[in-house]
């Protein structure tokens, strides 16, 4: 770590520390709906994109 | 055989930029020795490199290097530029690779340690990361140190761009660490408030900066971890905001230009294989089409094996062309915004970070069209100051010479005093032959417009 010669900025590693957490539960959440939502869908019908490679992106 | 720093490359302790007989270099310092050992290991460079996301380079042992583990050759970036000269989709496209280049770290082991924009360049029309050496071991648990950076660098000036004016982008020039969060906060209109994502990465990232600025982190963080599947989502909340911010280029002054101007076809075409024909006789390898709007005659000009950066005004006219060199896959073409008459500025310490407009220079050739009346006219400039100056941006000139009785010209003069004597044919040619050799002077047909091709003496 002593290479890290940026200043991250503490409020910025404690806000990061909140919304991580909050973001990993809304995917966890996120995902397991999909999950769910799959048992109830055929098979073969379009499912919504999952984390695409991002080669696609600018 | 003098080796020379770079004065730009002093902040990472992992290795720094030199210039030796006339070629880059950057050394990799004892210390990044398992980093970099890491970066090829694990294949992330070559999945980089192979998907045109990160500069490639070759190893070199030079003579004379002092402490270095590795030395390597990068790739030649065919012109630098820098976040303010950047339309709203370029700076889009940049912060959307960083995100993409994290991502991609963080599957391999690897983080970014920082994320500033200047660690982008642009190059075969894409965004590309040019250091090399911006990637940490990553450790589980451990946030994204880079977190600040990114949404000042990319985040708070494109919500400012997208949400309140695109002016805002020149924020840039002033703030080379980009915007602070709490500006950007003050600035961004209260409907942003209401937007999830902005309010978390900007309003509330400012007050956490100002709530914490003098506390002990380790206090304050009481041991809590950021797990991987959480740094990824915090990345991809990141890239869903930045994906979610738009502006449409038009409203601007010169963004419908071609759709107002007074060309016949006739003429338009003529002008348009004139130019190709002169810039054909030069076969520059870097052109500059100053106010090159969407880049209709830089691509007359583009020729194989040259470099055209088409600089405007108008973001909007930029962004357009950007669009269509992404559209159509340009490789050689670069729109940039520039003001000539307040261009980039040197600037950083001691002016020596980043380079102005005119240290990047010169081109070959030079393009300027439908360019001197705005500079005489409206900007006041002495034509022979303008000659003797654009003498320095370019060896080869094509210029265009717009009369008074022109009307693009009449609508400069409609609401000012003529104080303008000496702005005729006359003295245009006379002002340019000070510093220009005149190879040919051709009449535009249906117009009273001149073009010229010339060559500094």
């Amino acid at each position: 770590m002593h290479f890290l010669y940026l200043d991250p900025s503490s409020g910025s590693i404690l806000l990061q520390l909140l919304i991580a957490a909050a973001a990993g539960i809304g995917i966890a959440v996120a995902s397991s709906w999909q999950k769910i939502k799959k048992l109830f869908k055929k098979t073969g019908k379009d499912k919504i994109k999952s984390s695409e490679d991002e080669d696609d992106e600018a | 055989m003098t080796k020379r720093n770079l004065t730009a490359s002093f902040r990472d302790p992992s290795g720094f930029l030199f210039h030796k007989d006339g070629e880059l270099y950057r050394q990799v310092n004892q210390n990044y020795a398992s980093e970099f050992d890491l970066l090829l290991s694990s294949g992330l460079y070559k999945k980089l490199t192979e998907q045109g996301r990160l500069i490639p380079h070759t190893e070199v042992s030079l003579a004379g290097i002092q402490g270095a583990y590795k030395v390597l050759h990068p790739q030649k970036v065919p012109f630098i530029s820098y976040p303010y000269e950047w339309s709203f989709q370029q700076l889009k496209d940049a912060a959307l690779a960083t995100l993409a280049i994290q991502k991609r770290a963080l599957n391999h082991g690897m983080s970014l340690k920082d994320a500033s924009a200047y660690n982008i360049q642009f190059m075969n029309g894409k965004a590309i990361l040019i250091d090399t050496l911006s990637f940490e071991i990553y450790q589980d648990g451990e946030p994204w140190v880079a977190y600040r950076q990114f949404c000042q660098h990319f985040l708070a000036p494109l919500a400012l761009m997208a949400k309140r004016d695109i002016r805002l982008a020149q924020l840039l020039r002033i703030y080379i660490d980009g915007i602070p969060l709490d500006l950007a906060s003050r600035l961004l209109p209260a409907g942003s408030w209401f937007n999830l994502n902005l309010l978390s990465h900007i309003h509330l990232h400012a007050r956490a900066q100002k709530r914490y600025a003098d506390v002990s982190l380790e206090q304050e963080r009481h041991g809590r971890k950021v797990s991987k599947q959480a740094f990824l989502a915090l990345v991809e909340s990141l890239k869903k905001t930045i994906q979610q911010l738009q502006w449409i280029p038009s409203g601007t002054e010169w963004g419908d230009y071609y759709d107002q101007t007074n060309y016949s076809s006739k003429a338009f075409n003529w002008k348009k294989n004139l130019v190709k024909a002169w810039a054909e006789q030069v076969d520059p390898s870097l052109t500059w089409d100053i106010g090159a709007n969407t880049g209709v005659f830089s691509r007359e000009v583009n020729l194989p094996g040259g470099y055209v950066i088409a600089w405007d005004i108008d973001p909007a006219a930029v962004e357009k062309n950007w669009e269509t060199v992404r559209t159509n896959k340009e490789t050689n073409l670069l729109p940039l915004v520039l003001d000539l008459a307040n261009p980039s500025p040197a600037l950083g310490w001691n002016c020596q970070e980043r380079d102005s407009f005119k240290e990047r220079g010169p081109a070959n050739l030079v393009l300027a069209l439908g360019l001197v009346h705005h500079l005489a006219i409206s900007n006041n400039l002495p034509l022979d100051r303008i000659a003797s100056d654009m003498a320095g941006w370019g060896k080869w000139l094509i210029v265009e010479f717009i009369p008074k009785s022109d009307s693009q010209v009449q609508k400069l003069l409609r609401s000012r005093k003529d104080i303008f004597n000496s702005y005729d044919q006359v003295g245009f040619e006379s002002a340019f032959k000070q510093y220009y050799k005149i190879h040919q002077a051709q009449p535009l047909p249906e117009s009273e417009r001149w073009m010229y091709f010339m060559e500094t003496k």
